[in-house]
């Protein structure tokens, strides 16, 4: 970034806060107009939060280690998650994850993925558990590229009613990730529109990621082989 | 006036295909030569990764990350270890974080070279592949002159590595990076500029930034479609921080931005990146210092579970491990980079020809071991 | 020997039965067969060029030998004897459900389609099958004959990979005739002959005389047939109906052991009398580049073979080395860029043979 576009950003950004949002709009290189109100964004969102805005608008709005929230981001956001979803959080507020009850959840990805100041607009795994005592967890980490925050959103429900709502059009990956979950752990995504199994072939029976799993003992006439026997 | 309505016909390619990089099988309706839908078929390669991990101790679960990218087994490796050490804390000498890096670009160079081989294959062009393939073979000699693998590494361990390294290896991997700097004119020269190929590629498969991010993609073909995210310099792991590189990203030179074109040349701008890299931690690296040092007698990592980002030449590959006290894993969920890519073929593949399918799918450049685990 | 000078001969010989129909068939027989012994020769150093030229090309040796009997003989000269061998030898596969009369009537006339090219080829000044007065009209004509074969070859596989296969063959090869086809329009305004030895004879005197110095259009026109040449040929980059990484062989994909040999064989049979049309209309044929010497009439055979060989060489150099076009963009090089260019140059030759004598 060099000094001049570093001087530009920021001489326009004051006049923008001051009231006048031509000095951005002037502003004729796409990338360094994009910046600018980047960093416009940045420093209202500072003041309306009473903190002074940064002195060193570089004009990427990257919260460098500095800025960097001080708060956890999980006990942060599952505290806003709680009061915008009142009754969504199941037990206390943690610092490694967020801990939800299913029935939302599909309206707390999207506020999750839209909402102007968090932006999760990357899922990035969701890993299926088998938390053993007949509960089975999906676990979503979730990432926002704007704001580099990270979190963990953890669901727990039972075996015996294994349901939890889709969030495959919110982030399009959805769509495979759940599938492999619902293939290796049997957890039905209610509202996919093609839950089917994905890594296995589709008469395959069982879920083998559970630990209770057994392996079946033919498919279609071969037997499948539990003991290696006259193998090196 | 009416419509005249062919009938579509359904085809299937694959799973035993000379351009699939593996076992894959697409299913698709075309209309002549148009495609109007396209669905992937996996699961071919499943062997059940995560459900061994789940047997056996945390360290001879790396063997099997080897293979599920069996073309970038160093960079597996290191996604493991960086993550099994942040679980547990270990902070590695200097001496093994350097000859890490120095793995991994090569590494790095080795996949692209490849990826890019097999790419100008699948369009047509046989003598790019030979030449790509005549230089990887070097860094597979360096590699095997190593650890004594020439694909499947098991190098790196957690708290350090197998081996150090051998006698020699500074002026041979020296002498392979004066090598290979020219090759990449020569490359650019034959193919990337090539009218014809630029034909084919450009403004094919055009991969919008949002799409991008909604589907998961990464890496190379995230960078391509404008997004300048890379691992290494956003969440640095390991020393990435310490050496200056710059990040590539598509800007739609001979087409629109983040079309075929553009995943095949930030492959090969990153390798010149890599170099830039190497020659960094190969002026720097300590010379002493004990590899074997910190590597824990027993591996009993506290309860607890991790997620941890690293970028492997095929995007961000993330290792979800969770532990409970044991020697024996109890949850290694892998996500591959290339099981995403793979997903959003069917959105972006539509209402091209035959031959663009297949141009496509090679510049996703996916690796089946690595999306069916 | 032309058919007719057997055929005299013959009658010279047993003058009371002369004009009998049996002389006829064995003065066309025995230059025939002369031919296929010549085209089994040529297939032997072609395979044997392209391993090795590509190889080099690729910057591997190719196969290599220590000596007679030894692996492939010495450089690897024996590799086609055994690749011949091996395609002999293997099983004949025949789909269950493929068309069968017509899935082994492919290789047949695909075969027959390159092989009667090869006779009005000019070799030598009185070496050549049979001097049609319509010569290179014929071998036009019969050019196409190949895209019937390829064409049954897909649709007789019972494949949908063949079908897409044959049916841009098809596409391919019935467009590209046309820019082809003007081109040698060009030699033959010039030389106002359609015989090949009167197109060839008309071209003496050196090489500034040949066709394709004679004239700035007729130079264009040249690169504008070989072009369209390759394209008739199936090569790299208008391989598209065999394109191995797409459609795992295209029309071929079904064909085993020898009938796989025949579209083999006949794509380098083809590839002879195109690089033989081009070296007759526009490099002269077996007239010598420096006039007066080396004319001999086993002079000319060389002179003919090796202006041919050449251009077979330049077609392997640039199937090594280019990528596939699409099949649209195929479409649009014949018909958008080809055409109209193959349109002016005809134009500009008779203007300029008009203004400049």
């Amino acid at each position: 970034m060099s000094k001049e576009r570093e001087k530009l950003i920021s001489d326009a950004v004051e006049k923008a806060i001051a009231g006048d949002m031509d000095a951005i709009n002037n502003i004729e290189d796409r990338v360094v107009r994009s910046k600018a109100k980047a960093a416009l964004a940045k420093a209202k969102r500072l003041q309306k939060d009473g903190s002074s805005p940064d002195a060193d608008l570089s004009g990427s709005d990257v919260p460098t280690v500095s800025n960097a929230p001080s708060e956890n981001p999980n006990r942060m956001f599952g505290d806003r998650i709680n009061q915008k979803f009142p009754g969504s959080l199941d037990g206390d507020l943690k610092d490694t994850h967020i801990q939800l009850k299913p029935d939302q959840w599909n309206d707390i990805a999207i506020w999750l993925k839209t909402e102007d100041d968090m932006l999760f607009d990357s899922l990035q795994c969701i890993t299926g558990m088998d938390m053993g005592e007949d509960i089975l967890e999906a676990r979503y980490n979730l990432h926002s590229m704007k704001y580099r925050f990270a979190i963990e959103i953890r669901i727990a429900i039972p075996k015996n009613k294994a349901e939890i709502p889709s969030i495959e059009q919110v982030w399009r990956i959805g769509d495979w990730f759940e599938r492999e979950t619902y293939d290796m752990y049997g957890i039905s995504f209610s509202g996919h529109t093609d839950l089917r199994r994905i890594l296995l072939p589709d008469d395959w029976e069982g879920w083998p990621l559970r630990k209770d799993y057994e392996v079946q003992e033919t498919y279609h006439g071969i037997v499948v082989p539990k003991v290696k026997e006259g193998w090196e | 006036m009416g419509i005249v309505h062919g009938q579509e016909m359904v085809l299937n390619i694959g799973p035993q295909h000379p351009s699939t990089h593996g076992v894959l099988r697409l299913q698709v309706r075309t209309d002549g030569e148009i495609i109007s839908e396209i669905k992937p078929f996996i699961g071919y390669l499943h062997r059940c990764f995560e459900k061994h991990s789940e047997n056996v101790t945390y360290e001879q679960v790396i063997p099997f990350t080897d293979r599920c990218d069996y073309l970038a087994s160093m960079a597996n490796n290191f996604g493991y270890v960086v993550a099994m050490e942040e679980l547990m804390d270990i902070k590695v000498p200097e001496r093994v974080e350097f000859i890490r890096v120095i793995m991994g670009e090569l590494q790095r160079i080795a996949s692209h070279l490849l990826a890019l081989g097999v790419y100008g294959l699948d369009v047509g062009a046989f003598t790019p592949f030979l030449h790509m393939f005549r230089d990887r073979e070097r860094i597979l000699d360096i590699f095997e002159m190593t650890c004594g693998a020439r694909l499947l590494y098991n190098y790196m361990w957690v708290g350090g590595l197998s081996h150090d390294l051998p006698v020699g290896f500074m002026d041979v991997t020296y002498n392979f990076l004066d090598y290979f700097e020219p090759k990449i004119g020569e490359f650019n020269d034959l193919l990337s500029h090539n009218k014809i190929f630029v034909e084919r590629t450009a403004d094919v498969g055009v991969l919008p930034p949002d799409v991008a991010i909604s589907y998961g993609v990464s890496g190379p073909n995230l960078r391509a479609s404008g997004v300048k995210w890379d691992i290494r310099k956003d969440e640095p792991y390991s020393i990435y921080d310490r050496f200056d590189f710059d990040v590539p990203i598509g800007e739609g030179i001979k087409g629109s931005v983040g079309d075929c074109w553009d995943r095949y040349y930030v492959r090969m701008l990153e390798m010149m990146e890599s170099v830039k890299i190497l020659r960094q931690a190969l002026s720097q690296i300590p010379k002493d210092g004990d590899v074997h040092q910190t590597i824990p007698k027993k591996i009993r990592p506290p309860k607890g579970s991790i997620y941890k980002r690293t970028e492997t030449p095929r995007g961000d590959l993330g290792y979800y491990i969770v532990s409970d006290g044991s020697p024996v894993p109890y949850r290694v969920k892998m996500r591959s980079p290339a099981f995403t890519a793979l997903s959003v073929l069917g959105e972006i593949a539509n209402g091209w020809m035959m031959s663009d399918v297949i141009a496509i799918l090679g510049s996703l450049d996916i690796v089946l071991g690595e999306i069916d685990r | 020997m032309t058919v007719d000078w057997i055929f005299e001969w013959l009658n010279g010989l047993f003058t009371t039965l002369s004009g009998n129909p049996f002389f006829l068939i064995i003065a066309i027989l025995v230059p025939c067969l002369a031919l296929f012994g010549f085209i089994t020769v040529y297939a032997f150093v072609v395979i044997y060029m392209e391993l090795k030229v590509s190889s080099f090309i690729q910057d591997k040796v190719g196969p290599m030998g220590q000596g007679v009997g030894l692996h492939a003989g010495k450089w690897g000269v024996l590799q086609p004897i055994a690749d011949a061998l091996k395609l002999l030898t293997k099983e004949d596969i025949i789909p269950e459900s493929a068309d069968k009369p017509l899935f082994i009537m492919a290789p047949f006339m695909i075969f027959i389609g390159a092989f009667i090219g090869f006779i009005a080829l000019p070799f030598g000044e009185y070496i050549i099958i049979t001097d049609l007065n319509i010569g290179i009209f014929y071998i036009l004509a019969v050019g196409s004959f190949s895209v019937i074969a390829l064409i049954l070859a897909g649709w007789a596989s019972n494949n949908k990979w063949s079908l897409y296969g044959g049916m841009r063959s098809a596409a391919q090869i019935v467009s590209y005739e046309i820019p082809a086809g003007l081109s040698i329009v060009v030699v033959i305004m010039l030389s106002s002959t359609l015989s090949m030895q009167g197109i060839v004879k008309y071209q003496e005197g050196g090489i500034f005389n040949w066709i394709i110095f004679t004239n700035p259009f007729a130079f264009v026109a040249f690169f504008i047939y070989f072009i369209s040449a390759m394209a008739e040929t199936n090569r790299t980059p208008f391989d598209i109906p065999e394109a191995e990484s797409e459609l795992v062989g295209g029309f071929h994909t079904e064909y085993s052991g020898m009938r796989f040999a025949f579209f083999f064989l006949s794509e380098y049979a083809n590839m002879f009398v195109v690089s033989g049309v081009a070296a007759t209309g526009f490099l002269g044929g077996w007239q010598s580049p420096i006039p007066g010497y080396f004319n001999t009439p086993l002079w000319g055979i060389f002179w003919m073979l090796s202006k041919t060989m050449f251009l077979v060489f330049m077609m392997i150099w640039m199937r090594w080395t280019f990528p596939r076009l699409r099949v649209d963009q195929l479409m649009n090089v014949c018909w958008k860029v080809l055409l109209p260019i193959s349109l002016v140059n005809i134009f500009g030759v008779g203007i300029w043979t008009l203004v400049f004598g």
